[in-house]
């Protein structure tokens, strides 16, 4: 572990690396220590839990919660839905957002400001659920895998984020340099632009992956068959079930002990399930954001 | 290749006409789409998705100016204009609701934009790169935690009796207050909350702008004898400030969302006062009898005042830096 | 030159397949609405959907759902429907994407009927061709009549009626034992069980040595949208006040007229005897911030340590689990003080509990309408919808074979009798009539809560139900009427809800009456008074 390199330190060097130190402390503890708690909840009996008696290690263990989630075959249904969602998704986005940001950025692209404002008066005004309903109804997507993959797949605010990179990292003169030689814009865009922006392509295709991956909202609404729901919605629903209701009592039985007991187990265990998967695709994302991945492009 | 050339050649002449003379309308604008034909096409699947899913749809617009009625369909019923925008806005809550919704989002948008920002230069300053794994990692997890289950869990450890940060309380002496309990302190709950679960996440893109400064500069300030300090303020905070602005922007033109699932479980009858805002009053008069019109007149209210503050950020952005939306 | 022809030709074969995917019609995704198909050995296909209770296993699972398809000769393809019904409905309904059936606890309400104008059949003139079990529970109880009719007349939603139910939904449990350990009776009125509470507290009253840890009083959480169960509100039937429907927004009738408590002296003197007790300490301090899940996990106790005195609840396992249930034991209403003359009595609940509206509907545009009503009509056979209460014959009730039925124990021994209703069928969720003389002999959950409700029942047995009991089940208004009652009530409740929390945990309800009353006026209650006066008028001069 480097986290002091010796050689050539000023003292206000030294205090700042301190000072470092102990924010990175501060912030790791903080937010650690509540993910460590969803963790050791997920296997602890609910009634100590939400009496406060489970802080440090799990107490009343039991992997009910753990059981009760994946007894449900519908559980391996979507999983494997969500994964073609996702991946399938995330490559229409990308190729649909890349070469758009591509374009915005070009500023001897005369509709570029007009466009710009096209897609951003989409971000605030829309015709609201009914009508894209009715829409989707009439294009045949409704209780359809498509509805997942293609309406959606322009996100204005992942195109800013695209658009804003491309323009500072591929300024005109590049561009200008090449065409120099006969490059067309398809060239440039495969050739130099898409490998220059690893970093780029990897923030906004993290962001199309994990919004495909937590969506919940497509699926509650347009879809009716459970063999085409993704894991959020089977999730959604294991944890809405095993919640205690108040007017359950009388008129519902949830609050029978037998299910109070282990009511909270499944609400935690539920994050566990959802976020591992992801947690296992970031480090490949990760080293796209080491320094220096763009060595040497521009001079000057 | 000769096909190339012609076409360099084309763009070269463009290029200088556009330069010198002035040409006829008409011709300007072929001679454009010819050019940049490419361009054209690169960017035709986008948009047509926006069109197909969001324009067409768009229609639904003018039921907050109409009577919904559904055997007419949804353009047919009878029109009455600024009815229930009236209705709304001489409502017995309309004050309150407005004050706390732009409390909520201020304070959010006021505290919640610079902590990934400087999240994002801490971690950026840590050498090891193990440690800056794990602590990127542990940092942006929060953000997968659906709320009903964050809510739950901020009730656990928010409790005074039960709570760890209640029993922390309780060490430092402030016992009495319940975090959750009171009007004052439900808007640094929610705010410092929000922050903790996504700032994490949000830091991401800086980190990303960050990872593609050109490391000669780094090596040119240390030449230079820059301070670490020094450095983070005229090497790091430049690279980011084209993604600051715009995120910046469109952070404004959030200002009347509040996202309503989490304030709607975060609400009780102590905090009401100050946690009613216009998503969950709207919820509310919806579920009990589909209002639809009123429901899509207070939806275009609100829309319209967020879009007037994206344009009026968008244009102050514009004047005093080149970096803006359109 | 490869790269551009690449790239160009990529492009194009997307948008094609984007314009194929829009255009294709997936064969299995029925567009919801009635299919009018066979399958092969001539049943008629339905599309159903029902919004069942979280808990409830797979319909498939259910052999006498499976019976009553059978007779009445459909096959049916079921949507189960667990969570964010709401959001789905509006969808559904606006888009006519309706199936032949919708089932569920008010799933389709009356309000929708009036939006959605002629998506629902009328089922009022099929009653007698089609619908014979149904017009024997019309005329067995009229009152299901009169639920199921709606202003035009017509009938939309067939109700429910199960019959069982007790009268009140919350009773009052106090620590028996801890009692006993300290000495002291059941508490008669307020002021006694002030004192009792201050003893709770203070003296060790559950004998472990800890004299701090004992809650001595606590309440469900209280909603921002009102009232519901297990609140202290029902202590107002100290007072004379009957609750009973609507009064989750305070109101209530006394001598043929429509009030609202939020406003009266009687509610005043409630919310102090309230704060009187939370500044001695005698509530517990999470009460207003707490989940329900917290209230019963805390009501539990340490092993076989109590930790509340006095609280409410539905039934005592349910509350305070096995091992403390002994402790405890209801108690008899209150009178406010010792020598008041206000008629005691209590929450009477027993058509919110036993009666439900719009339990099905049948859609306009289906079909098969006859095949659809021959279902409809299996599930009000009293001796089917016995099962689709408590589960199927074998398994969850038992055949006497003279005529008489008893409801089975559930199979896992673990199990409560509650959650094993609930998971094995669609327990009150579904449409169902109980007739009076069916003889069935109930669970021990049922018989429990029978018994328990004992002391309260000479208070609830007093009520004069002509006129001091609000018939919110059966009133239908007006959609513009319907409007009007919404959002003033919504604005009732932002006003009124922070105010009871704060007057509780502050004080302070003397100073603060004078300009709240005026501000209550302000968000139209009297507006609604005057509506629902109306309404409830009419509903009395016609059932003369």
């Amino acid at each position: 572990m480097v986290l002091f390199n010796r050689k050539g330190k000023t003292t206000s060097d030294i205090i700042f690396d301190c000072m470092i130190f102990v924010f990175c402390v501060f912030i790791f503890l903080i937010i650690a220590y509540p993910l460590y708690f969803v963790v050791i909840a997920s296997v602890s009996d609910s009634t100590l839990v939400s009496t406060g008696k489970v802080l440090l290690y799990p107490k009343g263990f039991s992997l009910f919660g753990y059981t009760e989630i994946f007894k449900d075959t519908r559980i391996w249904v979507g999983y494997k839905n969500t994964i073609i969602y996702t991946l399938l998704g995330t490559f229409v986005n990308l190729l649909f957002t890349l070469p758009a940001a591509y374009v915005l950025s070009r500023q001897e692209f005369k509709a570029r400001r007009f466009l710009m404002f096209v897609f951003v008066f989409t971000m605030f005004f829309n015709g609201g659920l009914i009508p894209t309903y009715l829409l989707m109804k009439d294009l045949h997507l409704t209780n359809n895998m498509w509805v997942f993959i293609v309406p959606f797949s322009v996100n204005v605010f992942n195109l800013i984020i695209t658009r804003t990179f491309f323009e500072s990292s591929l300024p005109k003169e590049l561009f200008e340099a090449a065409q120099m030689d006969g490059c067309t814009h398809f060239q440039f865009f495969g050739k130099v632009a898409l490998p220059l922006s690893k970093a780029v392509i990897s923030v906004v295709g993290l962001y199309y992956l994990v919004g495909h991956w937590n969506d919940f909202f497509t699926g509650l609404i347009y879809i009716r068959d459970y063999s085409l729901q993704p894991l959020q919605i089977v999730l959604r629903d294991i944890l809405i079930s095993n919640q205690v209701f108040a007017e359950g009592a009388g008129s519902g039985g949830a609050a029978g002990g037998y299910a109070q007991k282990y009511a909270d187990q499944i609400k935690y265990g539920v994050i566990i399930v959802s976020t591992l998967p992801i947690l296992l695709v970031y480090p490949f994302i990760q080293k796209y954001f080491e320094k220096g991945v763009m060595i040497g492009s521009v001079k000057g | 290749m000769a096909f190339i050339n012609a076409e360099t050649k084309k763009i070269n002449e463009n290029l200088s006409s556009i330069n010198s003379v002035k040409p006829t309308k008409k011709a300007n604008v072929w001679n454009t789409f010819k050019r940049d034909y490419q361009l054209w096409l690169m960017i035709l699947p986008a948009i047509v998705v926006i069109v197909i899913f969001n324009y067409i749809p768009m229609y639904g617009i003018q039921l907050a100016f109409r009577e919904f009625d559904f055997t007419k369909g949804f353009t047919g019923g009878e029109w009455v204009g600024l009815k229930y925008f009236d209705q709304f806005i001489h409502n017995y809550m309309f004050k309150d609701l407005i004050t706390n919704t732009i409390t909520i989002s201020l304070a959010t948008i006021i505290l919640g934009f610079p902590a990934p920002i400087i999240m994002a230069l801490i971690i950026n300053q840590v050498f090891g790169k193990r440690w800056k794994k794990t602590l990127q990692t542990t940092v942006y997890l929060p953000h997968f935690i659906s709320m009903v289950v964050m809510v739950g869990l901020l009730n656990v450890l928010l409790s005074p009796e039960t709570g760890v940060v209640g029993h922390l309380m309780k060490a430092l002496g402030l016992g009495d207050i319940n975090l959750l309990a009171s009007e004052k302190i439900f808007v640094p709950v929610y705010v410092l909350s929000d922050i903790w679960q996504h700032a994490g996440w949000n830091s991401i893109i800086y980190l990303a702008a960050l990872a593609s400064v050109d490391p000669q500069l780094y090596d040119s300030a240390k030449i230079d004898g820059a301070s670490r300090w020094q450095t983070i303020r005229y090497v790091d905070i430049p690279a980011i400030v084209p993604t600051m602005i715009i995120l910046f922007i469109l952070s404004m033109g959030n200002i009347l969302n509040t996202g309503f699932e989490k304030i709607f479980l975060m609400q009780n009858p102590l905090n009401l006062p100050v946690s009613e805002v216009i998503a969950t009053y709207v919820y509310k008069i919806g579920i009990i009898s589909s209002q639809f019109s009123y429901s899509a007149a207070i939806g275009l209210f609100n829309t319209l005042i967020n879009f007037v503050f994206l344009l009026a950020m968008n244009t102050i952005a514009k004047r005093f830096s080149n970096i803006s939306l359109w | 030159m490869r790269k551009k022809k690449f790239v160009k030709g990529f492009l194009a074969l997307s948008l094609s397949a984007t314009v194929l995917a829009a255009c294709s019609n997936d064969q299995a995704a029925s567009d919801g609405k009635g299919s009018s198909g066979k399958t092969k050995d001539g049943k008629v296909q339905l599309t159903a959907l029902i919004t069942k209770h979280p808990l409830t296993q797979d319909l498939k699972k259910m052999k006498w759902l499976e019976e009553v398809e059978k007779r009445a000769g459909v096959d049916i393809k079921w949507q189960e429907v667990t969570a964010d019904w709401d959001q789905k409905k509006g969808a559904l309904l606006a888009s006519g994407d309706v199936p032949d059936l919708i089932i569920g606890p008010n799933a389709i309400t009356d309000a929708d009927y009036v939006q959605y104008n002629g998506l629902f059949e009328d089922l009022s003139d099929d009653l007698d061709k089609s619908l014979p079990n149904v017009k024997k529970m019309f005329e067995a109880k009229p009152e299901t009549k009169g639920i199921a009719t709606q202003l035009d007349g017509k009938i939309y939603g067939l109700p429910k009626y199960q019959r069982f139910w007790p009268a009140t939904a919350t009773r009052q449990f106090i620590n028996q034992k801890w009692l006993d350990n300290l000495g002291l009776k059941q508490p008669t009125n307020w002021d006694e069980l002030y004192d009792v509470l201050v003893a709770f507290k203070e003296k060790d009253a559950n004998g472990n040595g800890d004299p701090n840890d004992e809650i001595p009083m606590d309440f469900s959480p209280t909603g921002t949208g009102g009232f519901g169960f297990f609140q202290p509100t029902v202590l107002l039937g100290s007072t004379g006040i009957t609750l009973g429907e609507g009064s989750g927004q305070g109101y209530y009738v006394e001598n043929g007229k429509v009030k609202n408590f939020f406003t009266d002296e009687r509610y005043k003197d409630f919310v102090k005897f309230l704060n009187k007790c939370y500044k001695a300490g005698l509530i517990s301090k999470e009460v207003f911030t707490q989940d329900y899940t917290k209230y019963q996990s805390v009501a539990r106790g340490n092993g076989d340590v109590a930790k509340v005195g006095y609280t409410y609840g539905w039934e005592l396992t349910d509350r305070f689990g096995n091992t403390l249930a002994p402790q405890y034991a209801t108690l008899a209403p209150l009178k406010q003080t010792a020598d008041s003359t206000a008629k005691v009595t209590w929450t009477y609940d027993y058509n919110s509990l036993n009666y439900g509206a719009n339990m099905i509907t049948l859609s306009a545009q289906s079909t098969n309408k006859d095949a659809a009503m021959k279902f409809i009509n299996e599930l009000y056979d009293p001796k089917v919808s016995m099962q689709v209460l408590f589960g199927s014959m074998g398994t969850n009730i038992a055949d006497n074979g003279d005529g008489s039925y008893k409801v089975l124990p559930p199979t896992d021994s673990k199990m409560d009798p509650g959650t094993w209703k609930w998971t094995s069928t669609w327990a009150d969720n579904g449409p169902m009539y109980i007739a009076d003389d069916l003889k069935l002999e109930l669970g021990t959950d049922m018989q429990s809560v029978g018994k328990q409700t004992e002391p309260l029942m000479g208070a609830i047995d007093a009520i004069d139900k002509d006129n001091d009991l609000f018939p919110g089940m059966f009133i239908k208004y007006s959609k513009e009427d319907n409007s009007k009652l919404a959002l003033n009530n919504t604005n009732l409740m932002n006003l009124a809800m922070p105010k009871y929390s704060q007057w509780i945990t502050k004080g302070g309800i003397d100073k603060d009456w004078n300009a709240y009353v005026k501000n209550v006026e302000k968000t139209g209650l009297f507006e609604n008074l005057k509506i629902m006066q109306k309404y409830y008028d009419d509903y009395m001069k016609n059932k003369k």
